[in-house]
């Protein structure tokens, strides 16, 4: 009886079923796991997360790469702005937003950030964190080609080293900023790109590195 | 036959409370000590304890249990540096945290400030804003050793054996529930 209790305690409870939330998609990236690679090799790097606050993300980077990780929500800013009306004066915000000195972080991920930026917020940002990126550092980004209406934000999701799960949410709708490669190169001055994808989703995934 | 009987029986009637009495001795040397700071309870100072502690409510200056669980309850409200083997945050916390073990930032916790600490963890729905040092266990423990100060410098005694839920170690507060 009692062995036949103690079975019974130890049967695995039946699992309360997943409900993964139907908008979420899983995109597999190339670019990805090389900036991961490039953060492998940087003794406790230093990464700086511009998207919101993802816990698993943060598990993922601590359990990887034993890092220090600054969580920036650039995307928040901007939909305040954008709230207020207030996207134009996005520039002048950003040119102060960030505090991290020069040559002061090994990893950026910028995710598809610029895609909501003007041309004036996109070159103020771009310049402020290539001047924060150390030599050796690199910076992911991803930029979409086709000048859609954007209505809603993508939450990146680190699925594995090398896919990424989106999970969205709204945002005040704006078109998206389009960026040539070169004008994106030029934005990024002091940068090398390392690594260039364009995906079946029209976005272009780039890895920039400091040499 | 008569012996025999005197024998089986028993020589002392049987306390009525032994079993409780047994329940109690290994309830008591099995439970977790925890503290616990009401909703009604503001704190200005230093605290520190050597016990798990639960806060519901405000404390202000810097937390230290650095042996010891620190929960921060639905309805506590810190504005404090705080330092522990492993930090719970269901509530609000405006300040750095550095964990030798953990910090667990749940749903409805919301944190303003720096974490440093080997494993951290963050519930989708909870507020972050700060940085995140995810050292490894012996650095992240060296730097708690280093900011330790030479003294104890106790000022709230949570080191008494169990409290009941609810109670307050070393705090007595007759304040109305501000919540």
């Amino acid at each position: 009886m009692l062995k036949w209790g103690s079975r019974l305690a130890e049967s695995p409870q039946a699992a309360p079923p997943s409900t993964p939330p139907q908008a979420d998609t899983v995109v597999t990236s190339k670019v990805f796991p090389r900036f991961l690679a490039a953060m492998g090799h940087q003794p406790s790097p230093v990464l700086l997360d511009l998207g919101p606050v993802v816990g698993s993300n943060v598990s993922f980077f601590g359990e990887r790469l034993a890092c220090k990780l600054y969580v920036e929500d650039v995307y928040s800013d901007i939909e305040a702005h954008a709230k207020r009306g207030e996207r134009g004066q996005l520039a002048q915000f950003l040119a102060t937003r960030l505090t991290q000195a020069p040559d002061s972080v090994d990893g950026v991920l910028c995710w598809d950030l610029f895609d909501f930026l003007d041309r004036p917020a996109g070159l103020v940002l771009a310049g402020q964190l290539a001047r924060m990126v150390r030599k050796g550092g690199a910076l992911y980004g991803s930029f979409g080609t086709t000048p859609t209406e954007l209505k809603h934000y993508t939450r990146s999701v680190i699925a594995s080293e090398d896919s990424l799960r989106h999970r969205v949410s709204a945002a005040t709708p704006v078109t998206r900023t389009v960026l040539l490669t070169r004008d994106i190169i030029k934005m990024f001055d002091g940068l090398i790109v390392a690594e260039s994808v364009l995906l079946k989703s029209s976005t272009r995934e780039t890895l920039f590195r400091r040499p | 036959m008569f012996k025999r009987d005197e024998a089986v029986k028993p020589s002392a009637p049987m306390p009525t409370d032994g079993p409780r009495t047994e329940t109690s001795r290994i309830s008591e040397s099995d439970m977790v000590t925890v503290g616990t700071i009401g909703k009604s309870v503001v704190i200005k100072g230093e605290l520190s304890a050597s016990e798990d502690l639960t806060i519901e409510g405000q404390v202000e200056g810097k937390i230290e249990l650095r042996q010891n669980i620190l929960t921060i309850g639905a309805n506590g409200k810190i504005k404090a540096s705080v330092f522990a083997k492993a930090v719970i945050v269901q509530g609000e916390v405006h300040g750095n945290i550095t964990a030798t073990e953990k910090v667990d930032i749940r749903d409805a916790g919301s944190v303003d400030g720096d974490l440093a600490a080997p494993r951290v963890a963050i519930a989708d729905g909870a507020h972050f804003r700060g940085s995140i040092d995810m050292q490894r266990a012996g650095e992240a423990k060296a730097l708690a050793d280093a900011t330790k100060p030479a003294g104890d410098g106790v000022k709230v005694d949570a080191s008494k054996p169990a409290v009941p839920a609810g109670a307050v170690p070393g705090v007595t507060s007759n304040a109305p529930q501000s919540r």
